[in-house]
Parts: structure tokens; sequence; C-alpha cells
């Protein structure tokens, strides 16, 4: 019912998490392969420097490890993308820090971590490495995180009608959260898109349609699932399945209470 | 682009609406007071929100929620989101909610509180509460609007990129309407995390001014509703006000200090102006950042230097209500168009004497004087940066 014309493909993909470690590998897992886990327990990412990344958080080094994957990969020069960054859950080590350290009879906040927990940290991080001046978000949805950012991040493509950075993650949830939030696991995806026309090579067709509902099923390990059921990011995962499936296939992401994603690809 | 305001509400310490901020405005009554937070030992002055505490929301319950849905009572805001969901349908309607804390202060109050085994009690087990997207969840479920929602948290530019936000949106025709909004409140997290940077005032702040030594934290809710210019109007009492540009940067220079020479900051502006087909001395009035810091007011007063002829008045209004964070973009842009409302120019209060550095048009006074178009700047940690333009309909 819902009827917009919007369309994009994807020019490069960076990953990071369970045991893969770029977009290849990824590719993999989604296909059912098993790869040997090499013990990281998280991403180096080079582009920022070292002095700043000792600083940075792992929810940080994910994002930012992925993206340059990313960019890398698309042939975009990173000083001409806008950037969108996605995380529902934010930084919870960072929040059980600020939380226990205010319980206390002393109150007193680490200026650094205070700085790094603001939900754009990934976004900023990225930003100063990378010298890019552009336009960065940083949002959640919650359970539709992946969805409503997706959406969000193809209309402002086609609103500035160039290329943009895309970073889906979120980082295993500190102990106490753990009892709601229940994400065990560390996840990040990078893509950077570009508008394009339907009969594009690679097209994906974006619509918003008013039903609802559930997240499609994924085939995998029980860990990669668990992923997808548990972190938010992870449920971008239901794009990328689409990589390797047959032109036309359609997939439908819940977006609100009424309304749904339905992502095509067309070619 | 021209995208229509049908209506706007603000809660704050200087009025729990838009009419009692107005008033606020027009008397010089601030609504800051002498630090009085529970169990926060900072001498500072806040601008905090009466009545929160009052406020019962069940699972939903936190001091960010109980500010987002006072703000939503205040005003029509309801009453045309009823009118709205009739004409157009609720899935046919977004949100889209600007927050730097969400609602971390009800985590903060979790952590006080936890039972012998050092876990979460029962009532604080409340997922949809304890995570960044909060804002858009409660605001979406008590409301009954069904389609697309989503937080912004880009920290204190936040409730300003929600303008930028549902603009495309509406656009791009996924939505007819858009409920934008910001909130953020008061916790320990922000007044210890600012005074840890040494950022906090012992006094009043006092924006621009030559002695000014710092900023204060205040809390805030705000909501306007878009829709595009084929609204009909015909059942509305429209403000006649149009968002015509928005910007958006970042400067790439460090997480919590500004870029030295505001290189963001003016890429912002130049968007928002471009975007908007204005010249700077079309510019009659901008809100700006101001938050009263020794850095970002002479950095974006220096800015203001350069980019604006000295017809275009200035001034910050973080005096009236402190630094609200995640919800300043929102607010300061509605007293922005106020300005292009009511003709009535907020003055930058507390303003003695200016920063000797600047040589801008700015006073402490209010000035009433006709508006065309006018900016509102938000710039927040992450060097992230925000500018919008507004337009008065009938006379521009």
């Amino acid at each position: 019912m819902i009827s917009t014309n919007l369309n994009f493909k994807v020019l490069g993909v960076g990953a990071w998490g369970l045991s893969f470690r770029n977009g290849a590998d990824l590719r993999n897992v989604l296909a059912g392969q098993e790869l040997e886990d090499d013990g990281a327990k998280g991403p180096k990412p080079e582009i920022i420097p070292a002095n700043e990344r000792r600083r940075a958080p792992l929810s940080v080094r994910l994002a930012v490890e992925s993206s340059w994957q990313a960019v890398q990969g698309s042939g975009v020069d990173v000083q001409d993308l806008a950037c969108v960054f996605v995380s529902g859950l934010g930084d919870t080590q960072l929040t059980d820090y600020m939380c226990t350290a205010l319980a206390k009879e002393t109150k007193a906040l680490s200026p650094t971590k205070f700085h790094n927990s603001v939900h754009n940290a990934a976004a900023g991080y990225w930003t100063i490495s990378t010298g890019c001046m552009q336009a960065a978000n940083s949002i959640a949805a919650f359970q539709e995180s992946a969805s409503a950012t997706l959406l969000e991040a193809v209309i402002q493509a086609q609103a500035d009608a160039k290329p943009l950075l895309l970073t889906f993650y979120d980082a295993p949830v500190s102990t106490k959260l753990r009892s709601m939030l229940k994400n065990e696991h560390a996840f990040s995806l990078s893509i950077v898109i570009a508008p394009c026309d339907v009969q594009d090579a690679g097209a994906i067709n974006v619509s918003v349609e008013r039903t609802t509902a559930d997240w499609p099923a994924l085939s995998g390990t029980p860990e990669l699932q668990a992923c997808y059921a548990n972190n938010p990011a992870a449920r971008i995962l239901a794009l990328a399945a689409l990589t390797d499936a047959p032109d036309g296939t359609i997939s439908r992401l819940p977006l609100s209470a009424e309304t749904a994603l339905r992502l095509q690809k067309v070619s | 682009m021209e995208i229509h305001l049908i209506d706007y509400q603000s809660t704050s310490a200087a009025g729990r609406n838009f009419a009692e901020l107005q008033q606020s405005i027009d008397t010089h009554q601030s609504g800051l007071r002498k630090n009085d937070f529970p169990d926060i030992d900072i001498d500072t002055w806040i601008g905090r929100v009466d009545g929160l505490e009052d406020v019962e929301l069940g699972e939903w319950q936190s001091r960010n929620n109980a500010l987002a849905w006072m703000g939503l009572q205040q005003g029509s805001i309801l009453s045309n989101l009823e009118r709205l969901k009739h004409q157009y349908s609720a899935a046919r309607i977004g949100v889209v909610m600007g927050s730097s804390t969400s609602s971390i202060d009800r985590t903060e109050t979790a952590y006080t509180d936890l039972d012998d085994d050092g876990n979460l009690r029962v009532e604080f087990i409340q997922a949809k509460v304890h995570n960044p997207g909060a804002p858009s969840l409660f605001v979406a479920q008590h409301t009954g609007v069904t389609g697309p929602s989503l937080t912004i948290n880009t920290a204190c530019s936040s409730s300003a990129k929600v303008f930028a936000t549902g603009a495309r949106w509406l656009q791009a025709g996924i939505v007819d309407a858009v409920l934008v909004g910001g909130v953020d409140t008061l916790c320990g997290s922000v007044l210890y995390g600012f005074h840890s940077l040494q950022l906090v005032s012992t006094e009043q702040c006092a924006p621009f001014d030559q002695a000014r030594d710092g900023i204060n934290l205040g809390e805030a809710a705000g909501y306007a509703i878009l829709v595009r210019a084929d609204h009909d109007m015909t059942a509305l009492e429209a403000p006649g006000i149009a968002l015509v540009g928005y910007g958006e940067s970042s400067d790439a220079h460090h997480m919590s200090h500004p870029h030295p020479d505001g290189l963001g900051a003016r890429l912002a502006m130049q968007q928002a102006m471009q975007m908007a087909e204005l010249e700077p001395k079309q510019i009659d009035y901008v809100n700006l950042h101001g938050t009263a810091s020794r850095a970002n007011d002479l950095i974006e007063g220096k800015l203001i230097e350069s980019l604006f002829p000295k017809s275009t008045r200035v001034s910050s209004t973080k005096a009236w209500m402190g630094h609200t964070l995640g919800a300043a973009g929102i607010t300061e842009a509605l007293l922005a168009v106020d300005a292009l409302q009511r003709g009535v120019i907020p003055g930058s209060k507390n303003l003695q004497e200016l920063d000797e550095q600047l040589d801008i048009t700015i006073q402490a006074e209010n000035d009433k004087r006709k508006c065309h178009y006018v900016l509102s700047n938000s710039f927040g940690f992450g060097g992230n940066n925000s500018c919008l333009a507004f337009k008065n309909i009938a006379t521009s």
C-alpha cells in the first residue's frame, strides 16, 4: 500500500564478529561453513591512531574495523562518505561503569569514559580517524534498529544522491544488564551503499508496507542464530542473506507496530 | 525544500509549555536554580523541571520517559496527532526522537538498589527502558503512532537532526506526517560527566560573556509536527512556519573539544543556507549553540563574525533553561521559530560584557523586530554539528 521508489546497491562490505573477520568470511558463514575461531577478543582497527585505539572501547573498535573494510572495498573516497551508525544496545560496558561509579558514596567519572559513553562515539572516532567531515548519524530503535536505520540510510543516500557508509554494530552486554538485554556476541557489519536505478545490476528495492512481519528465519550455526536473535545489529543479516538469494527474492523485516520493510533483490 | 510545522511544544525549567516559555522570555525570568538534585553534590546551577517525580508510568518508568510524557500533554500536540491519524492513518505517521541520555537515569537508580546477590531488582527489569532507543519506543507507544520510528543519539545535536530526518522521510513519501522531538533529563551521568571535564560553572551560565566560566545543565522535552507543503491545512491554525534547510557535518577533530576554527560548524551552517537558497545577509537571527564554555563560544562567535553581516542578530538562550543536551536542538530551534512567529528575538540572557575577542550583534535584552529567516545551531560530542533554517511563510 505504501509505495516509494527507493533502490540501492552495495559497493563494499566489511564485517567482524563471532568467527568471521571480513565480508567474505561472513558470506561463507551464511552459506553454512564453519570457520575456525581465531580466539580474538576484538578487532584492532589500524585506521584509528594507536594512542586513540588504546582508549577506544570494543563497541567503537568493532564499528570502525568493519567500516574501514567496507570503505576500502567500495572504491569511494572516505572523505565523500556520510555515515550512519546503528547500535540497538549502546555501550553497556560503559553504562555499567558509570552506573557502578555513581552508586558509590564518593562519585567520580573518568572524563574519557564519559565522552566515550555517547552513543555516537563510533561515529566520532570514525570521522576523527578518517578526517571525514560529512554528516554522521547515530541511531537506535531497539529490536527494529537494523530495519529502521536501513530505511533511514537509504532515504538519506537518495536525498543526497551519493554513496553513504552504514554500520550496524552491537557488543556483548555487561553482566548485570544481561538479565534483560541478552546479547552475548560481538557483531559488526558495514556496507557502503549507493542510490541506483531499479534496473542496475545488484539493485535492491526498498519500500514500506502497511503490514506486520516476523524476522525472517536465518540458516546457520546455533551461534549465528543466537546472535541473530539477541544482537539487534545482527538482524541486518536478513539483508546479507539476500546477497546469494535468487533474483526476485523478497524479504520483509519488522519496522514498526503497523509497518514492515520490504526488500526485494531485483537482480 | 519546504516542510511545514503545524504545531510545536516545549517543556523545560523555563516553562512547562510553550506559552509559559514565551512568558519567561518576555519577562526575562530564568528557570535556572542552585543545584538541588538529589544525591548530586556539585556546586552549580541546573534547569530542573518540577513534578517529574510524581509521574507514574509503570513498566515504562524513568525520569526521561516522565519528561517525554509531560511534554506530550502540553498544548494541542496530542489532539493534532489524533486529527492526523484520522486524516492519514496512524501507520502513515512517523516518530523521530532525539536524546543523549535516553533513560540512563533509570539504570543509575537500578544500580543504587541492587539485590543481595548484586543483581537488578525485578521492578527494574525493563528492557524497553534501558536502551538508547527508549524515547521513540515510549513516544510511539503513548501516542498510538504506528509508522516508522527511531531515536537519533548524536549527543547535543540529536534533536536538531530529527528535523533533517523528518524532512527526508516526508520528501521520500514513506509518511504523511512526522512527530519529531527531543527529550533529555538531568541525571548523575551527565552532571558528574560534565563535571569531570571541568565544564560546569558554579554560577548561572553567561554565554559569550568575557567572564563566562562554564555551562549549566538542564532538562527538556520538545515536539514539533511536520508535514509536506501540500498538506491540507484547512482544519488547522498552523503557525505559518516552514523548515527550509538543514546542514549536518562532522568536525573530524576531537571527541569533546570543538574544532579550533569551527570548520565542521561552518559546513553545517553553509549547507543549511545553501539548501534554503539563502545568503547570510538574509538571515535575521541565529540561535547559537552558545553553551557558555570558553571554547565553544569563542569559536562559534568567530564563525558568526566571519560568515554574517552585522545586521544578523545572534543570541544564546541557554541561560533560560540550561544546556538541555539531546533536547537542546529542538528547544532552541523552537525559540528561533518563535522569533519568526512573534517577532521577539530573545536576548543572550546574562551577557554583561561581550568576549573582547568577538565583534557580533548580540545583546542581553530582547529585540522586537520582524524576522523572515532564522537559523539554529546545535553541536555535539564526537564533533557532530547541525544547523536548521526556518522561514516565516507569510512574509518571505
